[in-house]
C-alpha cells in the first residue's frame, strides 16, 4: 500500500487508531476511583497550611486543651504562651514537646513587620499525620494581604525536598520571578513571585519562600495581595511583605526548633543518617544552568526536551552540546580518569577527550570535558560539529573550544545540585 | 467536604476513571501502572479543588488538563538522561489488531512527552489547537509546531500500518 501522505487523512486515522488503542485499556473504575479519593484526602491533609484556610477541622486559636501528649511520651503541660510572647523571635521548642498553634501564632506575629494582624488561625505539631501551619491577615495600612507559615520535615535530596525548592517551568507555572540559592548553611532557599491562579483569571498574586535545610526541615511561607488566598478581591498591588522580608522570615530559625519538635510519622520510616544520593536535577534546571554558561555568540537554536541538550549556532553551523550532571560517581572514577588527567587544588578531577562520537558518523567531532568532584559528583560536557549526533558533520570543529567546555563543567554554577 | 459535594465528587470520579485511565494509557505509552497512578493523582488534585471544579464549566475537561499536566511533570522529574523511549508497553489487551496496536504504542513512546501530550490531546482528546494550547500552557504557535514534528515522525513511524484505517 503506499505510503498516503495527505495530512488530512493520516490525522484521520491516527484519531482511529488512538481510538482503537485506548479504548482497550480497562481497569477497575470504581477501585481506581476509591484511590484517588483517598489520595485526595491525604493531599487534602499535606495541603499548605494557607490553602487550608476556611476549611472544616481547622484548630482555632485559644481553643484546644490545657494539655499535649508528646509523641510516645506522657502528659506534659502546655508550653506557656508567655514564653515565647517575650522572644519575638521565637524559642524552638524542645525536641519532643510539640509546638502548639499558639506558639506558631506568637512567633509569626512576632516576625512580621509593623500592622494589624488579624483572623489568626494555626495548628500545632500534636497529629503527626497533620503538618503545622499558621495563618494571619497582615495589614500595613496599605491594605490586608494574607500570610502563611506551614511547617513539615522532608528526607534531605529527595524527590520532594527537591521539588519544595526547584523553580517551576515558566511554560506550565507562569510566574514573574524565581530564585533558587543555596544558603552558607547549605540549606537551599527558593523565593518565588507568581499568582494564585496560573490562568490569571483571577490577579490575586501569590509570593513564597521555600526552605529546606540539609536536615530535611522544610519551612514554606506564602503571601497574598488579598485578605485570603482565593475567593478575596485583591486589596493592594502587592503582598505585604517583600522577597527580603519574606525571606528573613522563612529563615528565622524558631520555625526549624518547632520542626524538630514534629512527632515521626509512626507509619514512615525515620530518614536515614547516611545521606542519600540525591535526585538527579530535572532536564529544565540543567538547561536553565548551562545556557547562561554558555558563550555570547552560540545562538542557542534547540532545547533537549526529555533529556540534557542544547543545539547551538554561532553563525558557522550547528552544533549539538551535550551535558550530565550525575551523583555518586566516585566508585568508577578510575575508570573515568586515566593517568593523563588532572587534579586540581579542591580535588576535582578534569580529563579532556577528543573523538569521532559513537555514532560511526564519517568526519564527525565529540569534544568532551568530564570532571569528578571529590564526591562524587560529575559534570560532562561535550560538544559536537553537528546539530546531532547521527547526522553528518554541519561544520569543521565544535561550535565551543575545549577552554569553554571545560570552564562550563567547572562552573561553581552546578554546586546547586550537588 | 459536604456530604452533597462528596457524593458529587464520587459519582465524578467514578464517570471519569475509565477516560483518564485510557488517556494516561496512551500519554505513558502503555504503561498502564503508571497510567494508574497518574489518574489516581489527578482524580487527587481534583478532590482537594473540587469546590472550584465542580462549578467549572467543564469537570471533566479540566480533569484531562489535570492529568497531562500531572504527566508532564512526571516526565520532567524523570532523570536527566533518561529517554522517552526507554517507555515500552507493558501490557496490550487482546483483541482486534494488537500488532498495530503495539506498533502505534511504540511509536508514541519515541516522541518528546510534550509532542505525546499534543497528540493524545488533539486525536484522543479531539480538542482544538487553542484548547490543546491553555491545556498546556503553551502557544497556539508551539503546539502546531509540535503537532506538526509529531504528525511526521508518526508518519514516518507507521505510515504504512495505519493504512487500514483508511478503510474505517
Amino acid at each position: 500500500m503506499p505510503v498516503e501522505h495527505d495530512e488530512d487523512h493520516f490525522e484521520g486515522r491516527l484519531g482511529h487508531a488512538l481510538h482503537d488503542a485506548g479504548d482497550r485499556f480497562d481497569t477497575d473504575r470504581t477501585a481506581l476511583a476509591a484511590a484517588g479519593q483517598q489520595r485526595g484526602r491525604r493531599l487534602r491533609l499535606r495541603r499548605r497550611a494557607t490553602v487550608l484556610g476556611g476549611a472544616a477541622g481547622i484548630v482555632l486559636v485559644g481553643v484546644g486543651g490545657a494539655l499535649l501528649v508528646p509523641w510516645g511520651g506522657t502528659p506534659a503541660p502546655r508550653t506557656s504562651p508567655s514564653s515565647v510572647a517575650g522572644q519575638p523571635s521565637g524559642t524552638p521548642s524542645p525536641s519532643g514537646t510539640p509546638v502548639t498553634g499558639r506558639q506558631l501564632i506568637e512567633t509569626l506575629e512576632g516576625l512580621l513587620p509593623e500592622g494589624k494582624v488579624s483572623e489568626q488561625r494555626a495548628r500545632g505539631a500534636e497529629n503527626p499525620l497533620l503538618p503545622p501551619y499558621v495563618h494571619v491577615v497582615h495589614d500595613d495600612g496599605e491594605g490586608p494581604g494574607a500570610v502563611g507559615v506551614s511547617l513539615d520535615r522532608v528526607e534531605p535530596g529527595s524527590d520532594r525536598a527537591r521539588a519544595a525548592v526547584d523553580c517551576p517551568d515558566q511554560a506550565l507555572v507562569p510566574h514573574d520571578s524565581c530564585v533558587s540559592t543555596r544558603l552558607p548553611d547549605g540549606s537551599l532557599l527558593k523565593l518565588f513571585q507568581g499568582y494564585e491562579y496560573p490562568d490569571r483569571r483571577v490577579d490575586t498574586k501569590m509570593w513564597s519562600a521555600d526552605l529546606v535545610t540539609p536536615t530535611g526541615q522544610h519551612v514554606s511561607a506564602s503571601e497574598w495581595n488579598a485578605a485570603a488566598e482565593k475567593d478575596a478581591p485583591v486589596s493592594r498591588s502587592e503582598p505585604p511583605l517583600t522577597t527580603a522580608q519574606l525571606k528573613e522570615l522563612v529563615t528565622a530559625r524558631a520555625w526549624r526548633g518547632y520542626v524538630d519538635s514534629l512527632p515521626e510519622d509512626p507509619g514512615k520510616p525515620t530518614p536515614t543518617a547516611t545521606p542519600s544520593t540525591p535526585e538527579e536535577p530535572t532536564v529544565e534546571a540543567v538547561l536553565a544552568t548551562l545556557v547562561p554558561l554558555l558563550p555570547k555568540d552560540a545562538e542557542v537554536v534547540e532545547k533537549g526536551g526529555d533529556y540534557t541538550y542544547v543545539v547551538v549556532d554561532d553563525g558557522k553551523g550547528r552544533s549539538l552540546v551535550q551535558i550530565n550532571v550525575q551523583h555518586g560517581m566516585g566508585d568508577i572514577a578510575g575508570e573515568l580518569f586515566g593517568p593523563d588527567s588532572e587534579t586540581l587544588e579542591d580535588g576535582t578531577r578534569v580529563t579532556e577527550r577528543k573523538s569521532g562520537g559513537d555514532k560511526g558518523v564519517a568526519g564527525a567531532a565529540m569534544w568532551t570535558v568530564d570532571t569528578l568532584r571529590p564526591d562524587g559528583f560529575r559534570i560532562l560536557v561535550s560538544a559536537f560539529n553537528s546539530g546531532t549526533q547521527h547526522d553528518a558533520p554541519t561544520r569543521g570543529t565544535p561550535a565551543l573550544t575545549m577552554r569553554q567546555l571545560r570552564e562550563i563543567a567547572l562552573s561553581p554554577q552546578w554546586d546547586q545540585y550537588r | 467536604m459536604r456530604q452533597s459535594a462528596a457524593d458529587d465528587y464520587a459519582q465524578f470520579a467514578v464517570a471519569r476513571a475509565g477516560h483518564l485511565y485510557r488517556s494516561a494509557c496512551l500519554l505513558t505509552a502503555g504503561d498502564t501502572h503508571l497510567a494508574e497512578d497518574l489518574v489516581q493523582e489527578t482524580l487527587g488534585r481534583v478532590y482537594v479543588r473540587w469546590g472550584r471544579v465542580s462549578r467549572a464549566e467543564n469537570p471533566a475537561g479540566y480533569a484531562q488538563t489535570v492529568l497531562t499536566r500531572t504527566f508532564l511533570a512526571h516526565q520532567r522529574r524523570r532523570s536527566s538522561t533518561e529517554r522517552a523511549t526507554d517507555v515500552v508497553p507493558d501490557r496490550v489487551a487482546e483483541g482486534g489488531d494488537v500488532s498495530l496496536r503495539l506498533t502505534l504504542l511504540q511509536a508514541l513512546a519515541r516522541l518528546p512527552a510534550k509532542d505525546r501530550a499534543v497528540v493524545v490531546l488533539r486525536y484522543w482528546e479531539d480538542r482544538s489547537v487553542e484548547e490543546t494550547a491553555a491545556a498546556l500552557n503553551a502557544s497556539s504557535a508551539a503546539v502546531r509546531t509540535r503537532c506538526t514534528r509529531a504528525l511526521g515522525r508518526l508518519r514516518g513511524l507507521l505510515g504504512e500500518d495505519l493504512g487500514e484505517y483508511a478503510a474505517h
